[in-house]
């Protein structure tokens, strides 16, 4: 079952370059992209085993992946509606192929335990997010491409030295063979690994994951990949790609944290994941005033929310690692959502088209559509952390947990945090109530401004009313991990 | 024992020394056929280990580095550098000396990062890491201080080199080969890529440091 979920979207890939028309392929994008999401409800049933074998947070993430990949699909089908004479059929081919291709990568990332089919997993979402990235080969689109893979490529190699090190560690505890490859057995066996060497495979592994996970020194192609790709497939399924990376760093420090606390030599995971986690803040933070591309802005912000995760796995216990797996969820579902009305309200203005989402071209969106401008500036607002957004509970539990592990750290957290949602609360108003742009015509509110609001609604319900099934999983993981 | 010891070790260390000499090398033509010698000895390195290790997988490794890393990469590389008429040396971003003294550098960084932290590790596998890990930044080096789009892959692709050579001196390891495939996989998008981006036609030359435009328009 769980296999099928994986190569369900990787083996139909190909199938998706067949289609006549663009249209024709969307649909069936979504189509799978649906099949997809109920097989990663499915996987609950049947976790799978040996290399590829869901622990509790591959299924939580794994159904949001699955659940933001069939909301994206559909705000997709729109968006082939209007982009369709910008790109030539080929190109909607490769297009719709890659769109699959990252879906399955990114489950197989999350299902896998084996740290060698992770790696492949993070590098083949990384090769099909740049093809996409290249698509619309305009010159800044392709220079955004190169440097996503130049960046990319190099995060990879890190990532895989990392691996391999991480492999030697596990030798004088579980000998050669896929025993040390295992999430399971490097969990189960992490006091008795080489404590040393697994320092040096958490450096490798930080530096390398983190590129994906767009950490702070390593994060310049993120913002240019997003500015520049096809809207739906570069902004809003990399959240879930991001998840992936963030989960391998939260995995990789839980093996050091837990050679560190059985008397082994590794050294303290905390103050690489603080720094990291904090300099990432603090650059979103700086970066925000001078943004004039909504989609750059949020660009971001994506590496804001990164680094807040980061810092709460570096806080660690239960209740921070619980905070920053809450913190992921609701700003995957919050960000796809954001970005998805973002291309609805480009599209609202005339086109989809990569530089036509400046602020000064979206502004005064309530009187193109009421519905569209209310959602987004909701969607901004969740964004920003202040209650009632989802994304205030999982903050306030991890500057809770900060004030109590280390309180020195909370102080820049919290400034951080006010900047950050300073920034994005400064441009909600002249966006969504602003004086309109000059011959604005209004227009109309589509599907996927629903499923939008549907996202949202999740995200609140999640952290509020927090339902049994996701809490259970999610702090049953957080403490197997803290 | 002693004799796997020794080869090993000589075909590491020629893989760095040329890995050393791409950070000299200011001619593209003669970058790329210093990559093609540390990939022949790269798949020798990994003929020999398979012989050592009695490992199927490694002898299978070493024909793909032969056959498209030591062959067919560089006749594409070639290519490239005659029909973009790029035979002229290309431009660094600093000094040759003054890249060299880093890689020194580097390659201290390596040793003395390795070494301490690996004491308990088998010896072969110990210097072989610190071997490795210096191609690899050595590469990372070339990428850097390298503004050719051309020179940035074949820095890339000698830190590929590294990454397979620490991957064939880990005892026992499951996956080498599918590594060395997916790496694969990732450089020839790279030397495709190349072409498929057209970065010739949209900037005229692979000079990228001309690559400027998205922070000139300050978006």
């Amino acid at each position: 079952m769980i296999l099928f979920t994986i190569f369900l979207p990787l083996l139909a890939a190909p199938l998706l370059g067949l289609f006549g028309s663009p249209r024709q392929g969307a649909q069936a994008n979504a189509v799978l992209a649906g099949l997809v999401f109920a097989l990663t409800l499915a996987v609950f049933a049947a976790p799978g085993a040996g290399l590829v074998h869901a622990d509790d947070l591959g299924l939580i993430f794994g159904a949001i992946t699955g659940f933001t990949g069939l909301t994206t699909a559909i705000t997709n089908i729109y968006y082939v509606r209007e982009a369709e004479p910008r790109l030539s059929l080929r190109r909607w081919r490769v297009y719709h192929a890659m769109c699959q291709v990252v879906l399955g990568a990114t489950l197989l990332g999350l299902y896998a335990d084996n740290i060698g089919l992770l790696w492949a997993a993070v590098e083949g979402a990384t090769i099909a997010a740049t093809l996409a990235v290249s698509m619309p080969r305009t010159p800044s689109a392709l220079e955004a491409a190169w440097k996503y893979f130049i960046l990319g490529g190099v995060g990879i190699g890190l990532a895989l030295f990392g691996t391999m090190l991480v492999y030697l560690a596990a030798q004088p505890a579980l000998g050669p063979g896929f025993a040390a490859m295992s999430f399971r057995a490097l969990t189960a066996h992490a006091a008795g690994m080489d404590g040393s060497l697994l320092t040096l495979a958490f450096v490798f592994i930080l530096f390398g994951y983190g590129t994906k996970a767009a950490l702070a020194p390593l994060q310049g192609w993120l913002p240019d990949a997003y500015a520049e790709g096809p809207a739906p497939l570069t902004t809003a399924l990399s959240g879930p790609l991001m998840n992936v990376a963030l989960l391998a760093i939260l995995r990789f420090r839980h093996l050091l944290q837990a050679n560190f606390t059985a008397g082994g030599a590794a050294l303290p995971p905390g103050p690489f994941l603080l720094t990291l986690g904090l300099a990432s803040l603090f650059l979103a933070a700086f970066s925000f005033s001078r943004r004039r591309d909504a989609r750059r802005f949020f660009g971001f912000s994506s590496i804001e929310h990164s680094g807040v995760a980061a810092f709460a796995f570096g806080i660690g216990g239960a209740a921070a690692v619980f905070g920053g797996l809450l913190h992921m969820l609701l700003h995957t579902l919050i960000k796809s959502a954001l970005l998805q009305v973002l291309i609805r309200a480009a599209a609202l203005r005339g086109s989809t088209a990569p530089g036509h989402y400046g602020f000064s071209h979206l502004r005064g969106l309530i009187y193109s559509n009421k519905y569209t401008a209310w959602v987004l500036g909701a969607a901004m607002f969740a964004l920003s952390g202040l209650p009632p957004s989802g994304l205030f509970a999982s903050e306030f539990i991890i500057i809770s947990q900060t004030i109590q592990r280390s309180p020195w750290a909370s102080l820049p957290l919290g400034l951080g945090l006010l900047l950050c949602a300073v920034a994005i609360l400064r441009n909600l108003g002249p966006l969504v109530f602003g004086p309109a742009p000059v011959r604005t015509k209004p227009g109309r509110a589509t599907l996927e401004t629903h499923l939008v609001t549907l996202h949202l609604v999740l995200a609140v319900v999640l952290a509020f009313a927090m339902p049994p099934l996701p809490v259970h999983l999610l702090s049953h993981m957080a403490e197997a991990l803290q | 024992m002693n004799l796997t010891f020794s080869l090993a070790h000589l075909m590491g260390g020629i893989i760095l020394v040329l890995g050393f000499s791409l950070l000299s090398q200011r001619r593209l033509a003669a970058m790329i056929t210093i990559y093609q010698l540390q990939a022949f000895v790269l798949s020798a390195a990994a003929f020999w280990q398979g012989f050592a290790q009695h490992e199927v997988n490694l002898y299978l490794t070493g024909l793909i580095t032969l056959g498209i890393k030591a062959v067919l990469l560089p006749i594409g590389l070639r290519q490239i550098v005659l029909r973009f008429n790029m035979i002229r040396a290309v431009e660094t971003a600093m000094p040759v000396v003054m890249s060299m003294i880093l890689g020194v550098g580097l390659i201290g960084v390596a040793v003395l990062v390795v070494l301490p932290s690996t004491l308990s590790a088998v010896s072969l596998t110990r210097e072989d890491l610190a071997i490795a890990l210096s191609v690899v930044l050595l590469g990372l080096l070339v990428m850097t201080t390298r503004r050719n789009a051309l020179a940035q892959i074949i820095g890339f692709l000698s830190t590929e080199n590294g990454l397979v050579l620490a991957a064939i001196g880990m005892p026992g390891m499951p996956f080498v080969a599918e590594f060395s495939v997916a790496l694969l996989v990732l450089l020839a998008f790279l030397v495709v890529g190349v072409f498929l981006f057209r970065i010739r036609e949209h900037f005229d030359t692979l000079d990228l440091s001309g690559l400027e435009e998205i922070e000139r328009r300050g978006r």
